[in-house]
């Protein structure tokens, strides 16, 4: 459920399709995910989510399998893959 | 009114430039969250939100992050967003160069110039849906100008007005607009602790009427600046100083 939020928030703030959003898909990667999408993205898991990031672990959300692991930290569970 | 449903967050609103900025904001319908060291804060929302928007207090030090993480969930609890931060708080160490101690020094630092830098990170991403974000720093003339005997506070605020100029080119792409202050002599509690000497030589060189500036003065310059009279406006360093860096 909540990865399914996760790859909801990647693909609307970054306007990419659902099918390249894996654990793989990494910051720069593709022109999307630049320095002005990384804070959309950012902004949209924030407000998905209900947390408030710090700002060295926006800093380490570097692809999207770092993404679930840091929003671990803040409560949001992901079912084992 | 010229921010009717508009959301903002001040800094440093106990008191001075700060409070005046709160009372200008709400007098022209905004909802405010204001922070604050002092008690009065607290009282200040009481009397700032009667017949009026909302207006929530947070009392804490901006140097310390757990205050900062408190304003911003507050901002988004109350308000879902944010349109317009008003970085004001700052401290004032008066001191010659090769008498000043670095503690405060670095204190000011982290207030002045740290504090606007990471509040403004945490804010952009408040702003993300915001129909006409504004960002207002408040540098000063010691900042852009130079004045004798408060080397470390100018070159704090100098960094304010540099990180202003970056961060306006930067936020641009998000259409977030960055503009700074600079006050000169204002009558506050900050400028009333400066030695009386001193306050009258700034006093002397203001143009208009020889006095200090208020600090409604300032507060109308970023009532200019959060509203959208001056939606093509980012980037500046206005001067409210009677003339006196003319």
């Amino acid at each position: 459920m909540n990865e399914n939020r996760l790859v909801r928030c990647f693909t609307e703030s970054l306007g990419v399709s659902e099918n390249i959003v894996n654990d793989q898909l990494a910051y720069r990667a593709i022109p999307e995910w630049d320095s002005v999408g990384h804070m959309a993205m950012i902004t949209a898991l924030e407000n998905e989510f209900d947390v408030m990031l710090d700002t060295d672990d926006i800093i380490a959300m570097s692809d999207f399998g770092k993404a679930k692991s840091i929003l671990t930290k803040y409560g949001v569970t992901f079912d084992a893959s | 009114m010229l921010l009717k449903d508009r959301r903002a967050l001040i800094t440093g609103a106990s008191r001075g430039i700060g409070k005046a900025v709160a009372e200008v904001f709400a007098e022209q319908g905004a909802s405010l969250v204001i922070a604050g060291r002092d008690d009065g804060i607290q009282q200040l929302a009481a009397t700032l939100s009667k017949d009026r928007q909302p207006v929530f207090a947070v009392q804490g030090d901006l140097t310390d992050e757990s205050h900062v993480h408190e304003l911003v969930a507050t901002c988004r609890r109350e308000f879902g967003g944010l349109d317009i931060l008003v970085n004001n708080a700052g401290v004032l160490t008066q001191a010659l160069i090769g008498m000043m101690s670095l503690d405060p020094v670095r204190h000011m630092f982290e207030v002045n110039l740290l504090a606007v830098i990471n509040l403004t990170q945490y804010a952009v991403r408040l702003m993300a849906k915001s129909s006409s974000p504004s960002i207002i720093n408040l540098a000063s003339i010691a900042g852009t100008q130079g004045i004798e005997g408060v080397s470390a506070y100018s070159a704090s605020k100098a960094g304010v007005v540099g990180f202003t100029h970056s961060a306006a080119k930067e936020l641009a792409t998000r259409n977030i607009r960055v503009n700074a202050i600079a006050p000169g002599f204002i009558d506050t509690d900050m400028t009333r602790s400066l030695p009386d000497d001193w306050y009258q030589r700034r006093v002397e060189g203001v143009r208009m009427g020889k006095q200090a500036g208020s600090p409604r003065d300032v507060a109308n310059c970023a009532l200019f600046l959060a509203s959208n009279l001056s939606t093509y406006v980012t980037g500046q360093v206005i001067g409210v100083d009677g003339g006196l860096a003319v």
